[in-house]
């Protein structure tokens, strides 16, 4: 049982990739060559992913596979720390956004994230959805509190919280939070909308809402969505991305990479034989 | 099991359990004794001409207004340049030097700071503001006490910031907001509870110390705003009084001693209030 057998160097390893490419003008985000390093630990290997406009693209795979990695790229959070690096190309309406020149905060204005655990900050409900407004919009009363409440509408909260906005946000349940933390992203109205396992800390109840969310926003967000769910991406989204050992191995329609998966390792993976 | 191994963990049980209780007890007793004298030695010299009327000389009416004020104001400019110098420096040390070389060596040297005998720092503080200004004054009393305050500050401020998730912090950054204005905006407001016990406890440290005011503020027998002049000030009141024969100013000294302790046990009531968390609904 505690045998290990040494696996031979993943590097010598061949992966056999198959990508569907999207037409052009349905491409609103691509990465090109893109590799990652953690310090000199080398974890996404030449990744090209097409992101859909105004659609859900969700990326699955085993744990550590780099899906997380490839998400925290695409906004550029990974620069908070030192030792992080990408190299290659990641193409937002045509301009690299890993290029020194874009300014960050701008570029994640624009490409707003919501993370795994519910990240409520520690003002009221409605300066929690304000707040990344407010950095950017000069808006009067009346035209603020409309905002407020079409982000929060947009995210399912409306209802539970229109009598309590003045309240700290540190007093919602987990789930309600969670919808809060889409709130605000909606609310600056980025173009991008990126999830990292925005269920992985909900119950099945309040997944389910998040999950009718998602599906709500895509008629006016582009989102990528990483999940360990595979139910979970089907249902939500469009195309489906299968990551493994950092490279992109599969990548095309939901309902055909489910069905009928081209690749060994996503087949195996999809089938449960492996995750 | 063996019933040996049982009575003997037991006994171990019960020997650490005892040992536990008497270091205990050794404890509360100093703490009460303490406590005790100063109550009784204390309170019979309070009444209305403590606050209203300043230092006696022997024999005479007298209060302890002018020290009273000269410690509010000295601890009060103290904790001003302290919490701006030391929760920007801790944030410093949290969110931005982090485990750089350079922000290792002022970790380091904030520990020592820490650990500073207080009349190191106000022979300091005399050597730099008041022999070359030739003369005393509460500010240079204000400085010295600021300086033994700082290295609280610092040391509660980083690591409170230390202990707020990351992905409160991603997730202000998500947002495009500035770094900066994360830390005003979200960062500090997390921490708020935190940084203002450390701020607390600094006040609560400063508010008894003696050596660096004796070579910075000096004393003043008379009431004065000045910050510029000496000043009285509780602790060296206290100093100067007890080393007196007279039994007047001794009480005095009592009575300024069970000042000080009340204001002390009455900011901690207040750190404990203030950081109570808000309740959730």
């Amino acid at each position: 049982m505690n045998a290990v057998t040494t696996a031979p160097p993943e590097a010598e390893e061949t992966y056999e990739q198959f990508t569907v490419a999207l037409p052009p003008e349905k491409v609103k985000m691509e990465t090109k060559n893109l590799d990652f390093y953690y310090g000199k630990n080398k974890t996404l290997h030449g990744v090209n992913l097409q992101v859909l406009d105004k659609g859900v693209t969700a990326m699955i795979g085993p744990s550590g596979c780099g899906k997380s990695t490839l998400l925290r790229v695409l906004n550029r959070i990974y620069a908070l720390y030192p030792g992080q690096r990408a190299d290659g190309e990641v193409v937002l309406d045509g301009e690299n956004i890993l290029d020194r020149k874009v300014d960050v905060a701008t570029l994640r204005s624009r490409v707003g994230m919501v993370f795994q655990k519910p990240t409520p900050f520690p003002m009221s409900i409605y300066d929690n959805v304000a707040f990344g407004v407010r950095l950017y919009e000069n808006l009067g009363r009346a035209d603020m509190d409309a905002r407020v409440e079409e982000a929060l509408r947009g995210a399912a909260l409306w209802d539970e919280v229109k009598d309590k906005l003045t309240t700290s946000g540190l007093g919602l349940s987990g789930g309600q939070q969670q919808r809060l933390c889409v709130a605000r992203g909606i609310a600056v109205k980025p173009e991008i909308l990126l999830l990292d396992e925005p269920a992985s800390a909900l119950d099945p109840r309040s997944t389910a809402m998040l999950e009718q969310t998602i599906v709500q926003l895509k008629k006016d967000y582009t989102i990528v969505i990483v999940t360990h769910n595979m139910g979970q991406a089907t249902r939500v989204s469009d195309n489906t991305a299968f990551m493994y050992l950092g490279r992109l191995i599969e990548f095309g329609p939901t309902q055909e990479l489910f069905q009928s998966p081209k690749a060994k390792r996503t087949k195996a993976y999809v089938t449960g034989q492996f995750g | 099991m063996s019933s040996l191994k049982r009575t003997l963990r037991g006994g171990a049980n019960t020997a650490f359990t005892g040992f536990c209780w008497v270091a205990t007890i050794v404890a509360l007793t100093a703490l009460t004794a303490i406590l005790w004298s100063l109550l009784l030695k204390g309170v019979p010299g309070l009444n209305l001409d403590v606050f209203t009327m300043s230092t006696p000389s022997t024999g005479s009416r007298g209060g302890l207004l002018n020290a009273i004020v000269g410690s509010v104001i000295m601890c009060g400019v103290a904790m001003v340049i302290a919490m701006v110098v030391g929760v920007l420096a801790g944030t410093w040390l949290a969110e931005f030097g982090r485990r750089s070389a350079f922000a290792e060596a002022v970790r380091f040297l904030n520990d020592i700071l820490l650990s500073a005998p207080s009349v190191l720092v106000g022979l300091f503080v005399w050597i730099i503001l008041v022999n070359p200004f030739h003369g005393f004054s509460a500010l240079a009393g204000s400085v010295s006490l600021a300086i033994i305050a700082v290295p609280i500050v610092v040391r509660t401020t980083e690591d409170v910031l230390a202990l707020q998730p990351t992905a409160l912090r991603e997730a202000g950054l998500a947002l495009g907001t500035p770094y900066w204005t994360t830390i005003r905006t979200i960062l500090w407001k997390s921490a708020r509870s935190g940084i203002l016990t450390g701020g607390l406890l600094a006040f609560a440290r400063i508010s008894g110390e003696t050596a660096p005011l004796l070579f910075t503020s000096l004393n003043n027998q008379f009431f004065s705003l000045n910050i510029t002049k000496p000043m009285a000030s509780l602790p060296v009141v206290i100093f100067n009084f007890a080393l007196t024969p007279y039994d007047d100013l001794q009480r005095l000294a009592w009575t300024a001693s069970l000042l000080i302790a009340g204001a002390v046990l009455a900011i901690n009531i207040a750190a404990r209030f203030a950081t109570r968390e808000p309740r959730r609904s």
